[in-house]
């Protein structure tokens, strides 16, 4: 190649690089002049994602200070892109999550207060707001770090037709559902289960734990508590329908739930009389129900009903999880930030905007007054099941994963103890095991307390 | 002259500075940090040995870097010598003249160039242990099926021998996936020299025979590369472990592998002291490992043209 075929050559993939990163940065929306931008990241994807485009648009239509910019970070890489953000002093303004991460970003000095983000005297206003179990998601040592913006409640969904032929109710206690359990169960020619009337899942000790009255951690001590005696009793009910039917049985038909089309509602495809799941399978339920009228066949009814409790137990307890809003240390538009938090979640007059946004996304609101509102309360007559699991979300017996330092190693380390309970032979026994887990878990609290850097 | 040569440095320069900032750097500062009690957030605080500690007394007590321990060493003594047995066995097979060679040669390579992330859902669909096609043959043979993928079990360990469990499923994929060891096989079979099986032929060597004392010490260079290979892969194994046990190591740590405990305990605890410790724990066991390999290596593999 001659000197002058090579200054052309280097001259064009300068000329098309240069293009490239043009076009780049062409393509981000910019917000209009006399407004400040509020970088907004979050994991919605899917159906979801148009719902979220759909409450920024509206909020930024709404707005003539702020405007909200959203990115789209589904994966699970979203911890490690927000540290190196922080770290790099240049990090977005609002997070959306749904893992229980805050207290172990708020401990490590990540996240802002949110008496910080706003006053004081706002921040005790909208404790009083929200349900319990949304205050409880949002709160670390005394202080408020994020604020809910929608509930995942669990429930027991059972197939009414069934029961109907089989004569009997829904559960009113664990004894009932025991014996419906029982009653339902099916197995074909060779003895192999075909339907279970009820098998728990391992990775929901956590729900029926509090169900059986029990509590994983003890805020005033700090002590984890997972090997209390109501949790032992729960785990021990659980791991009784593998003692009946054996754990090969037992983990064999767990699986097949995982190869069901989509992993759709396994209740659907007839494999249980009774499933716990949460508020998002009503969708599935309609959607087969209708499915059904359109091919002309029977349709199947289904009921949703509390997780019901043993004597002693709690009622209209279970596990809580949902998702919500952080602001990182350093965020440049605090103030933006709160303003879209308080649009999304309804808080301080925006009850009408959450209530349209919840019933687009088929989200559980996290204030009663956003229930209240009459256009919410019009889709709950709509859709009876799904506001069996708005009631509950008002029960001061639904609890989240502690919220600490380590709340992912201890909702892991929870469910492994329940999956050896229920599947491996020869386990320990079951007291044996959650003590094992219980000092597991409080040692790992402990190393993280030591580390902790408090939030300057 | 003087001056081209000096250029010279400047065209590597990417390269170099690539090599300086993502490889020698992050290398360094994992060591660093195998010391340190460090989040990723806060700056690292030194405190020596502690996380060494840690791992030693978890691998003691069979804690979770025990299990994984366990799970990786099962998962690497079974799928690397499996798959050479195997990789060796095909590449014979295909290297006879038979109509149709080529298609079985494409057929049986065909599994190595799956992606596997498709091939672990794959294997997902065909272990079910209520709707696969596995256990539903086995059960027209008259066995039971196993639960693989789901199962706690060990098929070749007690107390559950011959009861296919997740790490025996992981072991199957891998050895399906050998065929890039067969075609290294197939090559090295093609390059020896044909008068040493005329040589043996001449002195009365059967087909067994030309095999043992000619074809495999002829491919022991390439066995032994593959070995060595098939080892440091094995025990990096992430992504299939990742997705058949949905990224926790399911069912009850039975498929905690070394590589996945790492990954959790960095990204998902935020303990990179500790998940660094296990890095350079892992370096160092397959150094250590490999450098065995070699020693013994000069027992078994055979070099073209060495005289011993």
């Amino acid at each position: 190649m001659t000197r002058n075929g090579a200054v052309l050559t280097i001259a064009l993939i300068l000329l098309v690089c240069g293009l490239a990163i043009w076009d780049r940065l062409d393509v981000r929306a910019q917000p209009p002049p006399e407004r400040r931008e509020v970088v907004f990241w979050h994991f919605w994807g899917g159906a979801d994602r148009a719902v979220v485009e759909d409450v920024v648009a509206r909020f930024n239509r709404s707005q003539d200070e702020h405007f909200v910019r959203a990115i789209a970070m589904p994966g699970n890489n979203l911890d490690l892109k927000l540290f190196l953000a922080v770290s790099g002093g240049d990090p977005p303004d609002l997070i959306n999550q749904d893992d229980p991460i805050m207290a172990d970003w708020a401990s490590r000095g990540a996240l802002m207060p949110l008496d910080e983000v706003t006053s004081p005297d706002e921040v005790e206003r909208l404790r009083a707001w929200l349900v319990p179990a949304a205050r409880q998601l949002g709160s670390y040592d005394d202080r408020m770090y994020a604020l809910c913006n929608g509930l995942d409640i669990r429930a027991l969904y059972y197939n009414k037709t069934l029961l109907d032929e089989y004569q009997l109710a829904p559960p009113t206690n664990l004894t009932e559902l025991d014996e419906i359990a029982v009653a339902t169960m099916k197995f074909d020619e060779t003895g192999k289960p075909q339907r279970f009337g009820y098998l728990p899942d391992p990775r929901r000790l956590l729900a029926w734990g509090t169900v059986f009255g029990g509590d994983f951690f003890d805020e005033p001590t700090g002590r984890i508590t997972a090997d209390s005696e109501p949790i032992v009793r729960a785990l021990q009910w659980m791991t009784g329908f593998r003692r009946r039917y054996g754990p090969v049985a037992v983990a064999a038909f767990r699986q097949g739930d995982q190869s069901l089309p989509g992993k759709s509602f396994p209740l659907l495809a007839g494999r249980y009389t009774m499933v716990m799941d949460g508020q998002w399978r009503v969708r599935d339920i309609v959607a087969s129900q209708n499915e059904q009228r359109r091919r002309g066949v029977a349709v199947t009814q289904y009921g949703v009903c509390p997780l019901p409790a043993p004597l002693g137990g709690r009622e209209h307890a279970g596990w809580v999880n949902g998702n919500f809003f952080v602001v990182p240390r350093g965020a440049q538009n605090q103030h933006g930030a709160w303003q879209f938090m308080k649009y999304w979640s309804g808080f301080d007059g925006y009850e009408s905007e959450a209530a349209q946004t919840c019933r687009a996304g088929g989200w559980i609101p996290v204030s009663t007054r956003v229930v209240r509102q009459p256009e919410f309360q019009h889709y709950l007559t709509e859709q009876p099941l799904f506001a069996q699991f708005v009631e509950l979300a008002e029960s001061p017996h639904q609890f989240p994963t502690p919220v600490i330092p380590g709340a992912p190693f201890f909702q892991r380390t929870i469910n492994e103890t329940a999956s050896k309970a229920m599947y491996v032979k020869g386990t320990p026994p079951v007291h044996e095991l959650l003590h094992q887990a219980t000092r597991t878990i409080q040692a790992q609290l402990d190393a993280n307390k030591e580390t902790r850097i408090v939030a300057p | 002259m003087a001056r081209r040569e000096s250029i010279g440095p400047l065209f590597i320069s990417p390269w170099l500075i690539g090599f300086l900032l993502l490889i020698v750097f992050p290398f360094a500062a994992s060591f660093y940090w195998s010391l340190c009690r460090y989040d990723l957030l806060s700056p690292p605080r030194f405190v020596g040995l502690e996380n060494y500690q840690r791992l030693a007394s978890e691998a003691v007590t069979g804690g979770r870097f025990g299990q994984a321990i366990w799970n990786t060493a099962y998962f690497a003594l079974l799928s690397v010598p499996l798959s050479i047995l195997v990789g060796v066995s095909l590449a014979v097979m295909l290297s006879w003249k038979v109509r149709g060679q080529a298609i079985y040669r494409t057929l049986f390579f065909l599994p190595s160039v799956v992606p596997v992330v498709a091939a672990s859902i794959l294997w997902m669909w065909l272990l079910d242990p209520r709707d696969g096609i596995v256990n539903e043959g086995l059960g027209w043979l008259g066995f039971s099926g196993s639960l693989w993928f789901k199962g706690p079990t060990e098929a070749a360990a007690p107390p559950s021998w011959f009861d296919f469990g997740s790490k025996d499923a992981l072991v199957l994929m891998a050895v399906w996936a050998s065929g890039n060891m067969m075609v290294i096989y197939l090559a090295a079979m093609g390059d020896i020299p044909t008068h040493l099986y005329e040589a043996a032929e001449l002195d009365g060597a059967g087909r067994a025979r030309r095999f043992l004392h000619v074809t495999l010490p002829m491919l022991s260079p390439v066995i032994f590369f593959n070995l060595v290979m098939g080892l440091i892969q094995s025990v990096q194994a992430f992504t299939q472990v990742y997705l058949v046990s949905e990224g926790t190591g399911e069912p009850a740590g039975w498929s905690l592998m070394l590589s996945l405990h790492l990954f959790l305990a960095a990204f998902q605890d935020l303990d990179m002291g500790y998940a660094s410790a296990m890095a350079w724990l892992l370096f160092v066991v397959l150094l250590v490992a490999t450098a065995i390999l070699f020693r013994t290596a000069r027992h078994w593999v055979h070099y073209q043209g060495v005289l011993r």
